[in-house]
């Protein structure tokens, strides 16, 4: 009980100084092995077969983490650590990477796991015939080579000087799976996934309860902990956590729009908090050839007549991070000068002013509640800075096509928690680029994106990658409001949760105290 | 009677093939491309030109659905894109969940409404009558969702008495499927007993009026045996109307109750397929939740005549 308040009053102190910290893996006491528990998730895992979903949702990435193994994963310190890969080395420009696989590893279904299994996921996934959605986040991959039975090679389309990382992530890309199991089951595969994870799919009812068990020749002797987890979606907020403060569950995902139960789960010592900011950002795009956005005053003024911190008190009771930069607390980018324009309402209304035209334009607004409640507080900052927006709202599914026909002025976007700012950071800013949203060419950016990709020097990256802040700051093509940030609620019993990278939540090395 | 029973049958055509067309277009009218919602955010435009190629997505709306009405006709109402799942067979899935649960729902609900009709009714415009009324309006006005949060903190996170969410098969553990159908059931039911009983108890007091009950009173017949076997079966024909309204509300209902108590029926299938776009799934759903409501007005129709012979012969 005491530790229980201790830690929650830890939770408390990490979130007032601003750290996202998974406060339970801090060097922890004894493990212990046994006993169950039941994760309430958001939503119904549509299934595990990456030619049918494409992609694995947070959802399903938890269920992924259990079933399933990568080649690597991060520490908490976010260095990569072995998993079915032993070791890695790339060849000198970072295009071809060589990963040595760990021996003796067998797939829930007896198939054995080597490299032939590994390069058949890949092939399945990157074969055009097969027209997977999933094959877009392995573009850059040529092909996968299995040169012996326990070795593949990556061959690159450009230099990748983190692909160890970038491969750590428990997504449908990543996740390795049977081969054998998705040959024999077919159209049956999706529900009945396979692979070389601590757990060990049981049973599962349709939009219910997933029982896994713990495998009992998991390669990692001594793990998993727990014999038996539960996940369950719980698609309401408000019911999800009532499960969890009556104990019907041990853990629950949630997010910073359910600010109300975060923070009473904060004050409850029977509960514990748990959050990770993660890299990337909530963020938006300005199409920069329309007026009246083909002018740097406008774009500037709207930018500096934000006040994020109200903006987040509004729409999340204070607990959405303000962002400064594409990059985010848990990116390794760290910038001394990000070039962030000051949120400055006089400056703005001078800008404007400055401008001397009218400026009247619309702005694509998702059709929720949420979406609804951002665009309002979006419009209120503009309006007093002398700007008039109209909101458009469209449905959720409606914003990539118009945004990839450049149909908007104004449009809301994404760069997801990736262990790397390159894929998203080059597709969203290098002339040309279909997801280039803004736009807006720049060869000193191109040189910079191309410079930073093909450097390997950590330190010369991180300036490369702030001087491109800087610039798309000091231009305003984008702009950034909050930073990506993952909450899980648990029981304080709960431990040993690690970071929840790319929002991940991983239960599968968590004990019960 | 049989051709009583077979004309009816025939007005379900018409009726089946508007639900259709209605559902079809519907869904049809709904914004996002589905190819774009398959291929995801960072679809090529050539892919995303091949995806309503290949699904027919190209094709003007009207060809598209006789293609899936004639589909349907040889019993193939599709395919999930997302889960593989066959229409079918997700409905088979789920439907006795919701279907445990509407029963459950419209037992409680008749429990409930039907004494307290016959206790207002008999004492029609005493004190208990009117507070009986006026709390009967109340309750209509309590949204479900707001009940089912107050009845989950209730009993579940203060008291402790039932869990919160979640859902086992009847066939597993029925004692267990019942506790965690407790309160979606009353949340549901909370809904109905106030229409029933308004209902029940209005036309209990026509029916009191009549001579024959004041010719039962004059034999001596017992309160408790006129109320019961005289005057409720006269004053049931509105009540089995609506109780057959009710089954499509509480599909309705079923939406909102299965997915705050976290059951796995129909309703939530539906808002899934609506939030991912699942039209193939939500489609077929409609339609198939449609013709069990037109089958269930039908089956009252039937019960109409059978309760009132005047309808039967066709002079009503």
């Amino acid at each position: 009980m005491k530790a229980a308040i201790r830690s929650s009053a830890l939770a408390r102190i990490f979130l007032v100084a601003g750290f996202g910290v998974a406060f339970s893996a801090m060097p922890a006491n004894a493990q212990k092995a046994g006993g169950s528990i039941t994760f309430g998730l958001e939503l119904d895992i549509p299934g595990f077969d990456v030619l049918k979903v494409g992609v694995f949702d947070t959802s399903a990435g938890t269920a992924a983490a259990a079933l399933f193994d990568t080649l690597t994963y991060l520490d908490d310190k976010g260095v990569v650590q072995p998993k079915l890969a032993l070791s890695w080395t790339p060849s000198e420009d970072f295009k071809t990477w060589t990963f040595k696989l760990r021996p003796g590893v067998k797939f829930h279904d007896g198939t054995p796991f080597n490299a032939k299994a590994f390069k058949e996921n890949f092939d399945r996934q990157k074969d055009p015939a097969n027209k997977c959605r999933c094959a877009f986040y392995i573009a850059f991959v040529n092909s996968v080579e299995a040169t012996d039975e326990l070795t593949v090679v990556y061959n690159l389309k450009d230099p990748s000087v983190n692909l160890p990382a970038i491969v750590s992530f428990p997504s449908g890309n990543n996740s390795v799976q049977s081969p054998t199991a998705w040959k024999t089951k077919g159209d049956d595969y999706n529900r009945n996934p396979v692979g070389t994870g601590p757990y060990i799919l049981k049973s599962w009812a349709a939009g219910d309860r997933m029982v896994l068990e713990k495998n009992p020749d998991y390669w990692n002797k001594g793990r998993p902990y727990l014999d038996r987890i539960v996940l369950k979606p719980l698609p309401d907020a408000q019911s999800r956590f009532a499960s969890l403060q009556s104990g019907e569950a041990d853990i629950i995902w949630d997010d910073e729009f359910d600010a109300d139960n975060i923070m009473k789960a904060q004050k409850d010592p029977k509960l514990a908090v748990h959050t990770y900011v993660g890299s990337g950002a909530q963020v938006y795009a300005f199409n920069t050839k329309v007026a009246p956005f083909d002018d740097v005053r406008v774009r500037q003024a709207l930018v500096m007549a934000l006040d994020r911190k109200k903006m987040s008190q509004a729409i999340t009771n204070g607990l959405a991070k303000p962002a400064t930069n594409p990059y985010g607390e848990g990116s390794w980018v760290k910038c001394k000068d990000d070039g962030a324009l000051p949120e400055d309402l006089e400056k703005a209304k001078a800008l404007i002013k400055d401008y001397g035209k009218p400026v009247d334009f619309k702005m694509l607004v998702t059709a929720t509640p949420r979406g609804r409640n951002v665009g309002q507080v979006l419009q209120q900052f503009w309006k007093r800075a002398g700007a008039n927006m109209e909101i458009e709202q469209v449905d959720q599914a409606t914003i990539p096509p118009r945004a990839f026909m450049r149909q908007f002025q104004l449009t809301p976007w994404r760069i997801i928690d990736l262990a790397d700012p390159d894929v998203q950071m080059y597709a969203n800013f290098r002339t040309g680029s279909p997801v280039a949203l803004a736009n807006y060419s720049n060869p000193e950016l191109d040189n910079l994106l191309e410079r930073a990709r093909t450097t390997a020097d950590v330190n010369k990256r991180i300036e490369d990658y702030c001087a491109v802040s800087r610039i798309i700051n000091k231009e305003a093509i984008w702009f950034w409001t909050f930073q990506n940030t993952y909450y899980a609620l648990s029981s304080a019993k709960l431990k040993g949760l690690p970071k929840m990278y790319s929002g991940v939540i991983d239960v599968s090395n968590t004990w019960l105290e | 009677m049989l051709l009583f029973v077979a004309r009816r049958l025939l007005y379900l055509i018409p009726v089946l093939i508007a639900v259709s067309l209605l559902t079809f277009f519907i869904a049809s009218l709904l914004p996002g491309d589905l190819a774009y919602v398959i291929l995801g955010d960072q679809a090529t435009p050539e892919n995303v030109a091949a995806l309503r190629k290949d699904m027919g997505l190209d094709q003007p709306v009207w060809i598209r659905y006789f293609g899936w009405l004639g589909n349907i006709l040889q019993g193939d109402f599709g395919r999930s894109f997302r889960t593989g799942q066959t229409v079918l067979q997700a409905v088979t899935e789920r439907l006795p969940v919701s279907f445990e649960l509407m029963i459950l729902a419209e037992i409680t609900g008749l429990v409930i409404g039907v004494p307290l009709a016959i206790v207002c009714a008999a004492r029609s415009g005493s004190a208990f009558d009117r507070f009986m009324t006026g709390s009967a309006f109340a309750m209509l006005s309590v949204p479900a969702f707001l009940s089912a949060i107050l009845l989950i903190y209730l009993f579940a996170v203060e008291l402790r008495w039932l869990p919160a969410t979640g859902y086992v098969p009847f066939t597993e553990d029925p004692a267990a499927n019942l506790r965690f159908m407790v309160l979606p059931a009353l949340t549901l039911a909370l809904a109905e007993w106030p229409g029933i009983m308004r209902v029940l108890r209005s036309d209990m007091i026509a029916t009191l009026q009549e001579d024959y009950i004041a010719l039962a009173k004059a034999k001596g017949l017992k309160a408790s045996r006129i109320l019961f076997v005289h005057a409720l079966k006269p004053s049931s024909l509105t009540l089995v109307t609506i109780t057959g309204i009710n089954i499509g509300r509480l599909i309705g209902g079923a939406v909102i109750v299965e997915t705050i108590f976290a059951l796995p029926g129909l309703g939530r299938l539906l808002v899934g397929a609506i939030y991912t776009r699942d039209l193939i799934i939500l489609q077929g759903v409609v339609l198939l939740v449609a013709a069990g409501f037109v089958i269930m007005n039908f089956i009252v129709d039937l019960l109409y005549a059978v309760l009132d012979p005047r309808i039967r012969h066709g002079h009503a």
